[in-house]
């Protein structure tokens, strides 16, 4: 195990190709200059704060121009309301997950970007806000006014209705999503917030002795701590599958009549493992490049997420080739019309846009050795990706919520694509832009860099000489 | 004679270990020493014992709890209004999954959160003995224990090599 001494040196370490690679913050030092960072607001900062304010009132006009002319009757007007909501959700809400299953697997990498992945929590209390206009406008299970073979009731995963199907199962996902995350964000916080609450003022400074007032750094703390991180990241993931397939199935299979396909929700899943990644890895390079934590971030990080996200690249692939082929082989009419509906025919240049940016252009990317060393390449990778991911959500909702009659047998006919207007453009911005802001604000609220973690690791690495060459030595206490 | 707590602070993990050594010679029993540290040590990296924590009874009990009542919310609708769905049981599985699942986890969040906040002893309202350079990498060894044996744990922390005591 290294000793503190010999931590004493920051800056890039690692030869020839590792260039960079690592970094040592000097442990004395780490919570006086988070702090500090945190609690600074430079004016670029603003700036970007500003810009996401200003996209937020966008969406919040688009939204009530939208609701005003077209009232919560008909879902046809809210598919690309469900498309942003979709993206958003997709990206915030597997975000916090990241942080939890490279805790579970001990990687010492992960230890800058533990806090920037688990703020995405703060933006999982907006969906709920966000996802309440969706249940208004989904179409109701039972059909009011059944006419010529339609359905008498809706085919959803909610088979008999129980008690409370579909609002308030479908609320109570993401508030216990929400609830989740925000809990792990708490207990991971604890120890930064109780350490840096001798710095913090004014109303930081209430917050933290209020959240991390109790915070002593005990031994029974810490192990009440690492248990229930762990809990609840186990649980967090549990229910963060779930609440994807419960969404996916309700918001878009079950609008499109004989939409019955197993692998969509396990590729909604995958995708928001890739783009949640791709998020992140966009954060931390925009923190290591003009945030001034470049001592703390070194292309490790971006190393190792980028062979991940080149995997979860191809699986996603594979998942949207196995619905493909499953559609395409069973030649029914129906199941024909579904295809065309969605890849071949009204949405063709926007599913060709999703396969470039979700699968092409990251892969050609992300398989180039340099690159993926690098501190840009792998975040490039996933702006591409986020791209794509969009597209995909888009294409998927708009079409799924502009089918027309949702109560038929069957897809009888190839209905026409449905452009964004004026006011689904401002819902778009504004959906991007409220992740923005609030995800800015948290940041400013909470250290964005996980304090206890990068203190951790500089127990447990060091750079050590091999012949003549200098390598990273790691340490693993369990 | 009242129990109070002597904080030694210490400039480097060796030191603190130490101390810890020294308390144990001096008698002190193992329960009321206490390492205050700014990141997790590894197990036993100080001697000191190994802490139990029960906090796996909780989601255990949340999860029982949610599953149960997704059972019984389920059969109970699916009795009282008998829809036939598909030539399906009444009372089958795999649409009571649903909801039995939602319930399962939601059980178990919940009772976890309340595991942490009860084994945690929250809302802490009165502030513990404590140093800030804590937070700076020193260690704290934190003793709650008889006022007549603070001269020993004094003696110990001194052997060690305490940059401070501290005391209520």
């Amino acid at each position: 195990m290294a000793s503190n001494a010999e931590q004493h040196h920051s800056g890039g370490h690692g030869h020839g190709q590792h260039a960079g690679m690592w970094v040592f913050p000097v442990r004395e030092e780490i919570t006086g200059d988070v702090a500090g960072k945190t609690f600074a607001m430079p004016s670029p900062y603003k700036l970007a704060m500003g810009i996401a304010a200003i996209l937020t009132i966008v969406g919040v006009v688009g939204f009530f121009i939208r609701a005003s002319s077209d009232g919560f009757g008909s879902p046809g007007p809210w598919g690309y309301y469900a498309g942003i909501f979709s993206f958003v959700f997709m990206v915030t809400g597997a975000a916090p997950l990241v942080a939890v299953a490279f805790r579970f697997t001990k990687s010492h990498w992960r230890r800058p970007l533990s806090r920037v992945s688990e703020l995405f929590a703060m933006v999982g209390i907006v969906n709920i806000v966000l996802f309440i206009p969706l249940l208004l406008a989904m179409p109701p299970i039972k059909n009011p006014d059944v006419q010529g073979s339609d359905l008498e009731v809706r085919r959803t995963l909610w088979f008999e209705v129980p008690i409370g199907a579909p609002y308030t199962w479908d609320i109570l996902c993401f508030v216990g999503l929400a609830f989740c995350s925000v809990f792990i964000l708490w207990l991971s916080a604890t120890p930064d917030m109780a350490q840096a609450r001798a710095t913090a003022t004014g109303f930081r400074r209430s917050l933290y002795g209020a959240l991390a007032g109790w915070w002593f750094g005990t031994k029974r703390q810490w192990n009440h701590q690492k248990a229930g991180l762990a809990l609840l990241g186990a649980f967090y993931f549990m229910l963060l599958i779930f609440v994807q397939f419960i969404f996916i199935t309700e918001f878009a299979m079950s609008m499109v009549p004989f939409w019955k396909d197993s692998v969509l929700p396990p590729m909604y899943t995958v995708m928001s493992f890739q783009t949640a990644l791709s998020m992140i890895l966009i954060v931390l390079f925009i923190m290591r490049r003009w945030g001034g934590y470049e001592n703390y971030i070194g292309k490790a990080p971006f190393w190792s997420a980028s062979k991940i996200l080149l995997g979860l690249t191809l699986l996603w692939t594979y998942h949207l080739f196995a619905f493909f082929i499953t559609y395409w082989y069973g030649r029914l009419e129906v199941e024909q019309n579904i295809l065309k509906y969605l890849f071949t025919q009204p949405y063709l240049v926007v599913f060709l846009g999703n396969m470039l940016f979700s699968f092409f252009i990251p892969f050609a990317l992300l398989i180039w050795n340099p690159l993926r060393r690098s501190d840009w390449g792998p975040p490039l990778a996933g702006l591409v990706a986020l791209v794509g991911s969009l597209l995909f959500n888009l294409r998927t909702f708009a079409a799924a919520f502009n089918t027309g009659n949702h109560f038929e047998f069957a897809l009888s006919h190839v209905p026409a694509a449905v452009w964004p207007d004026i006011w689904d453009i401002c819902i778009i911005l504004g959906g991007m832009g409220i992740v923005a802001l609030v995800y800015l604000l948290s940041a400013k609220l909470f250290p964005p860099m996980s304090i206890w973690e990068v203190k951790e690791g500089t127990l447990y690495q060091k750079m050590d000489t091999l012949v003549k060459g200098e390598y990273l030595v790691l340490a693993k206490p369990e | 004679m009242a129990r109070r707590p002597i904080l030694g602070v210490f400039d480097s993990a060796n030191s603190a270990a130490d101390a810890g050594d020294g308390l144990r010679r001096a008698g002190i029993p193992e329960g009321d020493v206490d390492f205050l540290t700014d990141t997790p040590y590894p197990e036993g990296a100080f001697g000191e014992r190994e802490e139990p924590h029960r906090l796996y009874i909780f989601p255990f009990l949340g999860a029982l709890l949610g599953l149960t009542s997704g059972i019984l919310l389920t059969s109970m609708t699916q009795v009282a209004y008998p829809i036939v769905t598909g030539g399906k049981p009444i009372l089958s599985i795999p649409p009571m999954a649903v909801v039995c699942y939602e319930g399962t986890m939601l059980g178990a969040i919940l009772f976890t959160v309340l595991g942490i906040v009860f084994e945690s002893r929250l809302p802490k309202l009165k502030a513990g003995l404590y140093d800030n350079r804590i937070t700076d990498g020193y260690i704290g060894v934190l003793v709650n224990t008889e006022e007549t044996q603070h001269s020993e744990v004094e003696a110990a922390f001194g052997q060690a090599g305490a940059v401070d005591i501290k005391r209520e």
